[in-house]
């Protein structure tokens, strides 16, 4: 058996024990004979809390984890940055801004826009601030300048955010507030449903340009002189990676983390450079995160940013010093 | 893989915009030209014109006879391959990937066993399972002489290969360069490296470009002479 296949059965069967324990624990103790009655029919109590509850959140968690580490593994080729992601570079922010508009704007123009607009708000703000990135990306010669123009971005949106917040509503500023700690818990049909189908989508298209992905690796010029389609390649990255962080942000609220740091720590156990080996492992990678730091928000009741940030920002700042001791390219 | 001739017809070049160098000229199957030049002068887009990324001013580079900018890119990469002057260290990616990259631009898909044959025809067997991170620039480097010749059979561009190397990468990639020199295969190697192609002894055509609009270029046939091209050079006023 290859490392690739040994390491993505052993996500997967991590991801599946994960799933489990999600499935069978919480606030009610549901006993052995409460779920098989619930699996047979799914209409009482037992079935409601876990059809309509437990599962959608799991998936949701699961699905969203998988999307930002996918956004995260592309960025990173994309930028050639081991520090991308999509909440470092500001497309989380964007997302932010978007939702902010809507949901607190929306509220105070006396038209609540709803969860249809709350996604397409999410979706404008984050593919705003990619067309950005995708704009200024050649300017930077430096990995750092890049993360500081995210950082700008930022702050910049925060700063919009905070502006809109000051002339909310109570009502409005309390859902915002609490949706801007991130967490799985609003999972359901809808939701689990948009994030398959974009996932699948995306992930078809990471796997059928996996050679393209691997020779823009090499450098622009290069890349197009091997038959890469500049253009439609980097336009079909952005778009697919906005779209996807948007997406998780609309319904969890704005991830942290999860798309920078999941790629890592896959190529800390799998040595792999290949966009179309690494796929699998990232996206199963990316699942285990999000189910522990659900469960873990579960446990323990601490938000969901705050648990990912816990661990994400260590990460991060591992990779900074790793780097500094290698002589930038 | 047939022998395709390589012709620059009344070619004016794009940039440098205060230069516009105009270039004629006919390469048949073999050759291997070495393009020469001050600083500016228009090497290099004469070399990315050549491969279709850059788009000239007037006339048009012809690949067995087809016009290169009406040739789908996909399809001109099996036709043109291009090093750039900055060898890429991407995390990850081993030499052997680079190579089996370099034959799927060119329209193949190598088992493991053509793979490792063309890795030692290239003379880099012994670093096939190394990541491109690992190596020096002189190594990346000749990787990516390798991936280019396995990437293409008809035309190959080399853009200042050893700008950036230090004088034992400079001697290994110009030696590694005359790997592809055979038969049917074109080279065209911008460079100011001229002691160093001159003892890998694979030129067999030379081109002096000239700065300055409408002052052309000059094609020397016969290997490059140092001498003489230093003597050309001179006479250019940067």
């Amino acid at each position: 058996m290859s490392r690739s296949s040994g390491l993505s059965l052993a996500l997967g069967g991590f991801a599946l024990l994960l799933f489990a324990i999600g499935w069978w624990s919480g606030p009610a103790a549901l006993t052995w004979e409460d779920q098989w009655a619930a699996l047979r029919d799914g209409n009482g109590m037992a079935g409601t809390i876990l059809w309509k509850l437990r599962l959608p959140r799991i998936l949701l968690a699961a699905l969203s984890g998988s999307a930002l580490a996918l956004a995260g593994l592309l960025m990173q080729a994309y930028f050639k940055n081991p520090l991308a992601g999509p909440s470092v570079l500001g497309v989380t922010s964007g997302s932010t801004l978007g939702v902010a508009l809507v949901s607190l704007g929306g509220v105070a123009l006396g038209q609540p826009f709803g969860l249809a607009g709350t996604v397409v708000g999410a979706l404008l703000g984050a593919w705003g601030v990619m067309v950005l990135l995708g704009a200024v990306v050649g300017w930077f010669r430096s990995r750092s300048a890049l993360l500081i123009f995210g950082l700008m971005v930022g702050y910049l949106t925060g700063a919009m955010v905070t502006v809109l917040q000051a002339g909310a509503d109570a009502g409005a500023l309390q859902a915002f507030v609490v949706w801007g700690m991130g967490s799985f818990a609003r999972g359901d049909g809808l939701s689990v449903t948009v994030m398959a189908v974009s996932l699948s989508l995306a992930t078809g298209w990471a796997f059928r340009h996996r050679d393209a992905l691997d020779m823009w690796l090499l450098g622009p010029v290069t890349a197009r002189s091997m038959g890469v389609q500049e253009r439609s390649l980097t336009g079909f990255l952005l778009g697919i990676t906005g779209g996807l962080a948007a997406l998780v942000t609309a319904w969890c609220g704005p991830v942290a983390f999860l798309g920078l740091a999941t790629p890592h720590l896959v190529r800390a156990l799998y040595r792999e450079g290949r966009t179309g080996r690494l796929l699998l492992p990232v996206l199963l990678m990316g699942a285990v995160l999000s189910l522990f730091a659900d469960l873990t928000v579960r446990f323990t009741a601490v938000p969901l940013n705050a648990v990912l940030s816990m661990v994400g920002a260590p990460v991060v700042l591992w990779l900074l010093i790793r780097q500094s001791k290698i002589p930038s390219a | 893989m047939k022998a395709l001739d390589l012709r620059c017809e009344g070619l004016v070049l794009s940039r440098p915009v205060t230069g516009g160098a105009f270039v004629d000229v006919s390469l048949p199957p073999g050759s291997a030209m070495v393009v020469v030049g001050r600083n500016g002068a228009g090497k290099s887009t004469l070399l990315h014109t050549v491969s279709g990324l850059l788009s000239s001013t007037e006339g048009q580079v012809r690949v067995g006879g087809r016009p290169v900018h009406a040739i789908d890119a996909r399809e001109r990469a099996q036709w043109i391959s291009l090093v750039t002057s900055t060898p890429p260290k991407p995390a990850g990616l081993t030499v052997a990937d680079v190579v089996a990259l370099g034959a799927k631009a060119g329209g193949r898909e190598l088992d493991a066993a053509s793979l490792r044959a063309e890795l030692e025809v290239a003379g880099i067997a012994q670093w096939a399972k190394m990541s491109l991170d690992t190596l020096s620039d002189g190594m990346a480097q000749r990787v990516m002489v390798a991936r280019a010749g396995v990437q293409s059979k008809s035309v190959m561009l080399l853009d200042e290969p050893t700008a950036f190397l230090d004088l034992v990468g400079r001697e290994d990639v110009m030696s590694q360069v005359g790997r592809w020199k055979g038969d049917e295969r074109i080279l065209m190697v911008a460079t100011h490296d001229l002691v160093a192609v001159a003892e890998a002894g694979w030129s067999t055509h030379w081109l002096h470009v000239h700065p300055g609009r409408g002052r052309g270029a000059t094609l020397h046939e016969g290997p490059l002479d140092v001498e003489q091209a230093r003597a050309a050079l001179r006479t250019d006023s940067a």
